[in-house]
């Protein structure tokens, strides 16, 4: 993986401190690039040298908070397993704002929603088995658009659009593949947002974020 | 003579906690420039190293190995440091740190400069990179000390190592 | 609604739905140019990408990855040269991540499962704790959902080794895939009650008697590190 700017393999060996090769066996760095690497050098000597050190103030700090334990807490060892196999439950007043919302909202179900207090996200039967509808939701009560953007269809900012219903809340669902999927919104389609209410949020590699959810064949349980 | 690692571990756990005093003034000073390295900024670094130490104690029962404190006290504070540089990653606006960095490009830069100009590029390493890197180069840590220390094979740290250094050499070109 | 008409709704949303729902296994990296023109990015960044993706196949790295990462960087209108960067460092892990894949004993290992474990490493899991989900998994296909739960339980602010240790018993102990994918929800939700990752982490460790949890664990050359060995709050934009 060369391109102009990257060290040759001698200039990398010299950086690590390696003995340098015989002369004139050709693996040497040129003079260019050994002045590049040595600039390099200087520069995290500087970098190094200018470091303002950790103050032993900080030890006293910790002395502190280790006096106020008084002793090193105990190992509490195994602990229980505590999560049972559960249907994952959609509350009822998601439910309720599901059907206000000018956003289409489909579920399959195999038999019709249980009467009472909870109705269930039920794993869709006619479409492929490993697929199940999730709802996506930003509360964007300012926003012109909002879209969302990701792994499942290429990033592309405007195959996905939300529709926006009560108080600002913008919404699609959307059928995905069980397992790992990491998107963003895409807000009046120059805004890449984070979903605050996704699983986790990592590095996206760019310097930015992106929002991770991990759907399950129950869907996503959303509090 | 110095009391060694696993000596004072077992006073502290026996309930001498004063003596936990001489792991943390020891660790400050091998891992210091390591945290300061990584995390780029002064206060930040030492918020995690304190952090780190308390968390240290609190688990200090759970430590199998007390003659290898500072191998375990180094993935605590490893933890705790690219916490606080993750976090932090969402605010910094790099952007504005690439500009600042582009029209000092012609002034005649000072030692300082140059150390922010350091700052600036590493910043736009990934974690594991300017992790690599400030081991290797601010720290000057061997290779086998690196793997013993991050518990990844130093080929894998060799790769992370060089790509640092050309991320580095192209974000840094115009700096003499 | 009656089933017959909300099928056919269902339908006309799948059609409707451009999703790239199927796996782009195998395509290869001469694919790779052709995709990244379709999306409009430009001639001399496709080359970029294009030897980055081909250097990285000599190596046994799957391209396809690298070019929806290529993708996914121009979409959001990163610099070209931010995104070789990134690109770079994506197939370096790549690199590490099948070595660590190979060494869990998953010898030919798919590019899903491979990319699944770099973004695994990228969000902090090691090597050694990659090939213990790999050793683990009861098939080739439990691998990847198995390393992107135990990636998103840490990236909730559990340490690493706890979430590994909470996958790998899950998977030892045969629990069905269902399961295993639910528990990031299942975090979320009790950080959403007010549970701290700490206590998150304790609820969902398996009972191991006197031994503790991780005791199964291979390759540990460092001891133990403790519990909640993470940020005070989980991570939010």
């Amino acid at each position: 993986m060369t391109d102009g700017r990257a060290f040759g393999p001698g200039t990398q060996r010299y950086l690590d401190g390696e003995p340098s090769p015989a002369l004139g066996s050709g693996a040497e760095p040129s003079p260019g690039e050994r002045a590049a690497a040595d600039r390099l050098i200087a520069l995290a000597r500087a970098y190094a040298e200018g470091l303002e050190p950790v103050s032993a103030a900080m030890d006293e700090a910790v002395m502190a908070a280790v006096r106020r334990r008084g002793a090193v807490p105990a190992d509490r060892g195994a602990w229980r397993w505590f999560v049972r196999a559960h249907r994952v439950s959609v509350r009822p007043v998601w439910m309720a704002a599901l059907a206000a919302a000018a956003a289409l909202v489909v579920w399959l179900a195999p038999r019709r929603p249980a009467t009472g207090t909870r109705a269930e996200l039920v794993v869709a039967a006619a479409s492929a088995a490993d697929t199940v509808f999730v709802r996506f939701e930003l509360v964007a009560p300012a926003a012109r658009s909002v879209a969302v953007a990701g792994s499942f269809n290429g990033w592309r900012p405007d195959a996905l659009p939300m529709v926006r219903g009560a108080a600002g809340i913008w919404s699609v669902t959307v059928p995905l593949p069980i397992g790992e999927h990491r998107y963003e919104f895409v807000v009046d389609q120059t805004r890449w947002v984070t979903d605050p209410t996704a699983h986790a949020q990592v590095d996206d590699g760019f310097g930015g974020r992106n929002s991770v959810i991990i759907v399950g064949p129950k869907g996503l349980v959303r509090s | 003579m110095e009391p060694s690692d696993g000596t004072i571990v077992r006073r502290v756990l026996d309930g001498d906690v004063e003596q936990y005093r001489f792991l943390v003034e020891r660790y400050r000073a091998q891992f210091g420039r390591y945290a300061l390295g990584l995390v780029g900024d002064r206060d930040a670094a030492q918020d995690a190293m304190q952090e780190a130490f308390i968390r240290a104690f609190d688990a200090l029962a759970t430590c199998r190995n007390p003659d290898r404190f500072g191998a375990w006290f180094f993935r605590i504070l490893a933890n705790q440091c690219r916490n606080v540089v993750a976090r932090r990653r969402d605010v910094v606006d790099l952007d504005t740190v690439e500009a600042a960095g582009a029209d000092r490009a012609d002034a005649v830069v000072d030692r300082g400069e140059l150390a922010e100009r350091l700052e600036a590029a590493l910043a736009r390493l990934t974690l594991e990179q300017r992790e690599a890197f400030v081991m290797k180069h601010v720290d000057g840590r061997s290779y086998e000390e690196m793997a013993e220390l991050l518990g990844v094979g130093t080929d894998a740290l060799k790769m992370r190592v060089y790509r640092a250094r050309d991320t580095l050499r192209e974000l840094l070109e115009d700096v003499r | 609604m009656n089933g017959r008409r909300m099928r056919a709704l269902v339908l006309a949303v799948l059609a409707a739905v451009p999703a790239a729902l199927a796996a782009q296994e195998g395509a290869g990296a001469g694919n790779v140019a052709v995709r990244l023109s379709a999306r409009g990015l430009p001639g001399d960044l496709v080359q970029r990408v294009q030897r980055i993706a081909t250097d990285a196949a000599a190596h046994g790295v799957p391209a396809e990855p690298i070019a929806d990462k290529a993708i996914e960087g121009w979409a959001k209108h990163v610099p070209a040269a931010r995104i070789v960067a990134a690109l770079r460092a994506f197939a370096d892990r790549m690199t590490e991540a099948g070595a660590a894949v190979r060494s869990g004993g998953l010898a030919r290992a798919p590019g899903s499962v491979i990319a699944a474990a770099a973004e695994a490493m990228g969000g902090g899991l090691k090597p050694d704790e990659v090939s213990s989900v790999v050793r683990a998994a009861p098939t080739a296909e439990e691998v990847a959902p198995g390393l992107s739960v135990a990636a998103s339980l840490t990236a909730q602010g559990l340490a690493s080794r706890q979430a590994v240790t909470i996958v790998v018993d899950a998977m030892v102990h045969k629990r069905p895939m269902s399961q295993l994918l639910d528990l990031p929800s299942v975090a979320r939700s009790m950080h959403d009650q007010g549970m701290s990752p700490g206590e998150i982490g304790e609820k969902l460790l398996p009972h191991h008697g006197d031994h503790g949890p991780g005791g199964e664990h291979h390759g540990d050359r460092n001891d133990r590190p403790p519990g909640p060995d993470h940020p005070a709050s989980p991570v939010h934009p």
